[in-house]
C-alpha cells in the first residue's frame, strides 16, 4: 500500500514538473463541487481562470477569508468575467476536512464570492497542478496558457491587512484583461502546506 | 470540532495571541549571568514543541515560515543573526519542509558595547513569531525576557553548556581538508527547471572505502529561485557523492551561486557545512591523476618518493653512461684538479655546473609537461598499445644497442662535441655553467637503469611530479661533482679513464638488448604470429647500421657508392616487409574470443567483455564483475594478482553467481575508451560491478585494489 501511494505520489510530482508551467496549456481536469455539480477547467475555454489552493484552517489563508480581502477580489474579479475556483485538497483524514455540507455553512459563513469550490479530497487537482500551500494561485490567460503560478500577494503574513500588500493575482490579470504581458509570471508560494490524503 | 474553536480563536484575533501558540513553550537563556563590558555572550531561544509538531527552519521549503525573533535590547547591546541547529527533511514528499521536531535552541550572539557601565542590569527582551505545524498549521507569538548582569568579571551560567552544545549543532564553514565541493549545472534549462549536480570528493586519508548513509543540500531561501526538495543520489563516484536537485526559477536570471547545508553521514562521521557555491555551466573535466591519488592516497605517496629516489640514482648511473663518461668526466675532473689550490672557487664552480644541469633539466621537464598540455593526456602506458610507437621504439632501442656495441657512431653527437669542448675549455663560471648543460644535452639520448622506470612513472603524472622528479635526475648527475669539487681529495679513489671505458660501454649494450626484446614481445601481441616481418625487418636495420659504420664512417673510398646501397636497402626492406607483409600500421585485431582467459583450472571464469554481455547477464538476475584491464598496466597487473585472481575472491563470486567479464584495453579500442570516459575515467585500469538489483547503479570501485575493498564491494552488490 504503501509502494503503491509512493509510486502514485512520485507520478503526480513528475506529471507536476513536467505539465505545469508558464506559457503552457494548462492541464484539463474534471472535478466536482461543492454542490455535486461536475466542473471541468475546458467548461471555461475563452475565459481567464484564477485558482486558488484552499484550507481556512491555515492561517494565512483564513487572513485572506477573515480579513475580507479575498472575498473582495473575488467579487472585483468574477464581475469582469474571470471565473475563480476554490481548490480544497485537504484529505478526508485531516482534521481540516470539509463535508460539502460543511464546506457550504463555510461559504455562506465567509460570503464566498468565487465561482465554485472543488471538493478534491483525492487530491488531484492539487497533484496536477503542484499546489504546494494553501494559498498557491494560477491565473489561466483566454488561450488556456498557464499567466501566472505563485504567492497570492507579497506579504506572507497571518495577521493584518492584505488590501496594502500588492496582490500578485490582481495584477496578473488585470494585465490579461488590459492585454498587456504579465510582469510577474511566478512567485514563491507561501502558507501552510496541503494536508493531501496519505 | 477543534476547527470551530480554532477558528474562533482565531477570529477573536489579537487579543489571545499566547493562547494560540497552543503547542510550543519558549524560553531565553544566556551563556552568562554577569557579563563585563565588551563581552558577547550567546543567547539561546528555546523552543520546546508538543509531540508531532514542529516549527520551522531559516529555509522553510515547500510551506510554512521560519521562526522570526525581534529583539528589544537596551543602548549599548546589539543581536546578532540567528544561528540555526542543522534541521530535519519532514515529510510529505509531496510538500517537504526543513524544520525541528520536539526541540530546537536558536543561538543569537549578543555583543555589549564597551561603553557600558558594570553595576547597572540589563532587560533583554524579544518577540518571537512561529508557524507551528502537525495536521494543522498554527500561528505563535511569544514575549520572553531576561535580566544580565554587567560585572567587571564574566561569569558563565549553568545554561551555558546547552547552549554550547546546540551551538555545536549548527553547520560551520566547509573544511577543505575532509571534502571538496563542486557545483554544476547538469543541462541546459527546460523551461523554468534546470537540473544542478553537486558534487563532493572526500579529502581525508581513506583507509577502507568510503562509503555514506545519507547526503543532502538543505537550500537557503531564496526569492528568484527554488532548489527543490527532491534529491536523486543514484550516481556514486569513487570515495565521493553525486547529488542531483532540480531548481526552479520563479524570475530572473539564473542563479551563478548556491548557497545552503550540505549535510554529509557516512562511515567517516557526520560533516554539515554551510556553503556558498559557485555554480559552473558545464561540468568539469574528471582529472583521472588526481582522482587515482584519492583513492589510494598511501600508494602514490610511497611510490613518489622510490621514484624521485629511482631519478636520483638514474642520474647517478648516468653519469658513467658511455654517451656521458668519457667527455663530461674529464672536463669536470680537469676543473676540479687544475683549481686545487683554491678550495673556495672550486665550490663555488661545482655548484654552478650543478645549476647547469638543473636549468637543462627545468627546460627538458617544460617541453614533457608542454607536450602533455597539447593533448596527450591519455597518459604513458597507452602508447604501448599503439604499432607506430612500440615499432618506432623498438627500432631506436636496437640502433642504440649496435652503437653501444661500436658498429657506429652517432655522428650528430660527435661534431656537437667538437664545437662544444672549446666552449668548455673557457674557465671560470659561465664554462662550469655550459658543462652543466652540454652533460644533459648528452645525457638525453642515453638511459640508464632506473632512470626509464621513474621517467616511465613521471610521465603520467601531472605538471608539479613531472618537474619533481626531472630535477631529481639533474641532482644525480650532478651530484658527484658536487661532492667531488667540496672534496677534491676523494678523486684518488675514482678509476682513471682508460680502455676500460670502450669495455663498459660494449657491456652496456645488452641491457639495451634486453629492452629490445621486451618492446619486440609487445609488438608481438599486437601483430600476432605477423611479428616475423618486423624481425626480419629489425635485422635489415641493423645490416645497414653496419654500412654505415664500416663504411660510411669509418670507410676510406667509395662512401657514396655505400651510402646508395645503404638507402636502397632500408628503403626496398621498409617497402617490401613493413608495408607489403606487415602492414604495420594497422594492428592485427586479435580475437579475443579464441583465446581462453581463465587463469588456472580454479580461476574466475572470465568471458570477453561486450555492453551486450553486460545487459544480458544483468537481466538473467547476475551480478556482473568487469575488469578493464591492458597488457600493459602494471597496476591492472597488480590488482589482478592481489586483490582478484585470489581464492577468497573467486569464491565469493562463485558463490554470488556472478558474471566476470574482462575488457582488454591493450589496443585501446574505441567502444571500452567510451566506456571508460562514460565513467570517467581516461585509462585502465577500471573495474565496476554491477549489483544484482538491475536497476542499482554500478559501483565504481578504486584504481589501486585491496582484497578488503574488493570483498566489502561484492558485499554490497549482492544486497
Amino acid at each position: 500500500m504503501k509502494k503503491l501511494f509512493v509510486l502514485l505520489s512520485t507520478l503526480a510530482l513528475a506529471a507536476t514538473t513536467f505539465a505545469v508551467d508558464i506559457g503552457k496549456p494548462a492541464p484539463d481536469f474534471t472535478g466536482t463541487d461543492i454542490n455535486g455539480k461536475t466542473v471541468k477547467l475546458s467548461d471555461y475555454a475563452g475565459k481567464i481562470v484564477v485558482l486558488e489552493s484552499y484550507n481556512s484552517d491555515c492561517p494565512f489563508c483564513h487572513n485572506h477569508y477573515a480579513t475580507g480581502a479575498a472575498q473582495e477580489l473575488q467579487a472585483q474579479l468574477t464581475a469582469k468575467g474571470v471565473v475563480w475556483l476554490i481548490v480544497d485538497s485537504v484529505g478526508t483524514s485531516n482534521d481540516s476536512y470539509r463535508t460539502p455540507a460543511q464546506a457550504r455553512q463555510e461559504w455562506a459563513d465567509f460570503k464566498i464570492k468565487a465561482t465554485a469550490w472543488l471538493a478534491d479530497p483525492s487530491g488531484t487537482i492539487g497533484h496536477l497542478y503542484g499546489m504546494k500551500t494553501t494559498p498557491h494561485l494560477f491565473v489561466i490567460a483566454k488561450d488556456g496558457t498557464l499567466a501566472y503560478e505563485g504567492a497570492m500577494d507579497d506579504r506572507p503574513e497571518t495577521d493584518g491587512d492584505p488590501r496594502t500588500a500588492h496582490n500578485y493575482v490582481k495584477a496578473a490579470v488585470d494585465s490579461l484583461l488590459a492585454g498587456k504581458p504579465v510582469a510577474v509570471t511566478k512567485t514563491r508560494p507561501y502558507g501552510c502546506g496541503v494536508h493531501y490524503a496519505e | 470540532m477543534r476547527r470551530f474553536i480554532i477558528l474562533l480563536l482565531a477570529c477573536l484575533g489579537l487579543g489571545l495571541p499566547p493562547a494560540r501558540a497552543a503547542h510550543t513553550r519558549v524560553t531565553l537563556l544566556l551563556s552568562a549571568t554577569t557579563a563585563k563590558p565588551g563581552d558577547t555572550l550567546l543567547a539561546g531561544v528555546d523552543l520546546q514543541m508538543d509531540p508531532g509538531w514542529h516549527t520551522y527552519w531559516k529555509n522553510p521549503g515547500e510551506a510554512g515560515i521560519p521562526t522570526a525573533i525581534k529583539w528589544d535590547l537596551p543602548p549599548g547591546v546589539t543581536a546578532g543573526d540567528i544561528q540555526w541547529p542543522l534541521p530535519h527533511k519532514l515529510p510529505p514528499a509531496d510538500v517537504t519542509t526543513y524544520g525541528y521536531l520536539d526541540e530546537v535552541m536558536l543561538i543569537v550572539p549578543l555583543k555589549l558595547s564597551p561603553d557600558l557601565k558594570p553595576g547597572q542590569p540589563l532587560n533583554l527582551q524579544a518577540s518571537l513569531t512561529w508557524l507551528e505545524c502537525q495536521d494543522q498549521c498554527i500561528p505563535g507569538k511569544a514575549k520572553v525576557s531576561t535580566t544580565l548582569n554587567l560585572g567587571t568579571e564574566t561569569q558563565a551560567s549553568t545554561n551555558a553548556a546547552l547552549i554550547t552544545s546546540w551551538q555545536q549543532k549548527v553547520p560551520g564553514p566547509l573544511n577543505p581538508a575532509e571534502w571538496s565541493l563542486q557545483a554544476y549545472w547538469d543541462k541546459p534549462a527546460e523551461g523554468d527547471s534546470r537540473p544542478l549536480v553537486v558534487t563532493g570528493k572526500y579529502q581525508g586519508i581513506v583507509t577502507k572505502s568510503l562509503h555514506l548513509d545519507s547526503v543532502d543540500f538543505y537550500p537557503t531561501a531564496n526569492d528568484t529561485f527554488a532548489i527543490q526538495p527532491a534529491t536523486d543520489l543514484s550516481t556514486a563516484p569513487a570515495n565521493g557523492f553525486q547529488l542531483r536537485k532540480t531548481v526552479k526559477k520563479y524570475s530572473g536570471d539564473w542563479p551563478l551561486t548556491v548557497a545552503g547545508v550540505i549535510t554529509i553521514q557516512g562511515n567517516y562521521g557526520a560533516q554539515n557545512y554551510d556553503v556558498q557555491l559557485t555554480v559552473a555551466s558545464t561540468a568539469p573535466v574528471p582529472i583521472t591523476a588526481s582522482t587515482s591519488a584519492l583513492n589510494a592516497p598511501t600508494a602514490p605517496t610511497q611510490s613518489l618518493i622510490l621514484m624521485m629516489l629511482y631519478a636520483f640514482i638514474g642520474g647517478l648511473i648516468l653519469n658513467i653512461m658511455p654517451c656521458v663518461l668519457p667527455v663530461i668526466a674529464l672536463k669536470i675532473l680537469g676543473f676540479v684538479g687544475e683549481a686545487r689550490s683554491q678550495p673556495a672557487r672550486v665550490r663555488l664552480l661545482g655548484l654552478t655546473y650543478a645549476v647547469g644541469v638543473l636549468c637543462s633539466f627545468l627546460i627538458l621537464a617544460s617541453v614533457v609537461i608542454g607536450i602533455k598540455a597539447a593533448g596527450h593526456q591519455a597518459g604513458w602506458g597507452i602508447q604501448f598499445g599503439n604499432p607506430i610507437f612500440v615499432v618506432s621504439l623498438t627500432t631506436l632501442v636496437l640502433l642504440v644497442a649496435l652503437n653501444l656495441f661500436g658498429l657506429f657512431e652517432f655522428n650528430l653527437s660527435g661534431r656537437a662535441l667538437d664545437s662544444a669542448s672549446q666552449l668548455t675549455l673557457k674557465h671560470g663560471y659561465s664554462g662550469a655553467f655550459f658543462n652543466g648543460v652540454l652533460a644533459t644535452a648528452l645525457a638525453t639520448p642515453c638511459t640508464a637503469p632506473f632512470l626509464g622506470y621513474a621517467l616511465g612513472f613521471a610521465f603520467a603524472q601531472s605538471a608539479p611530479v613531472i618537474l619533481l622528479i626531472f630535477l631529481m635526475v639533474g641532482l644525480g648527475l650532478s651530484a658527484p661533482y658536487v661532492a667531488l669539487s667540496w672534496n677534491p681529495a676523494w678523486l684518488k679513489y675514482l678509476p682513471k679513464p682508460g680502455a676500460w671505458m670502450e669495455k663498459f660501454k660494449i657491456a652496456m649494450g645488452f641491457p639495451m638488448l634486453l629492452t629490445m626484446v621486451w618492446l619486440f614481445n609487445l609488438a608481438a601481441g599486437i601483430y600476432g604470429s605477423q611479428v616475423l616481418w618486423l624481425g626480419i625487418f629489425l635485422v635489415l636495420v641493423a645490416f645497414a647500421a653496419w654500412i654505415y659504420g664500416e663504411f660510411v664512417q669509418r670507410g676510406r673510398s667509395h662512401q657514396t657508392l655505400a651510402l646508395l646501397i645503404l638507402a636502397g636497402l632500408l628503403t626496398g626492406g621498409y617497402a617490401w616487409l613493413m608495408e607489403g607483409q606487415l602492414h604495420w600500421r594497422d594492428a592485427l585485431k586479435l580475437d579475443g574470443s579464441a583465446v581462453s582467459l581463465k587463469d588456472g583450472a580454479d580461476g574466475i571464469d572470465w568471458a570477453s567483455w561486450t555492453p551486450e554481455a553486460v545487459t544480458a547477464a544483468r537481466a538473467a538476475g547476475h551480478p556482473v564483475l568487469v575488469d578493464f584491464t591492458a597488457d600493459w598496466c602494471l597496476t591492472c597487473q597488480v590488482n589482478k594478482k592481489t586483490s582478484l585472481e585470489i581464492p577468497s575472491v573467486r569464491a565469493k563470486l562463485k558463490e554470488m553467481n556472478a558474471v566476470a567479464l574482462l575488457a582488454d584495453y591493450t589496443h585501446a579500442p574505441d567502444n571500452i575508451t567510451e566506456e571508460l570516459s562514460r565513467h570517467g575515467r581516461a585509462g585502465v585500469p577500471l573495474v565496476l560491478l554491477f549489483p544484482k538489483d538491475p536497476s542499482a547503479p554500478p559501483i565504481v570501485l578504486p584504481e589501486v585494489l585491496t582484497p578488503g575493498i574488493v570483498l566489502s564491494a561484492l558485499d554490497r552488490a549482492t544486497n
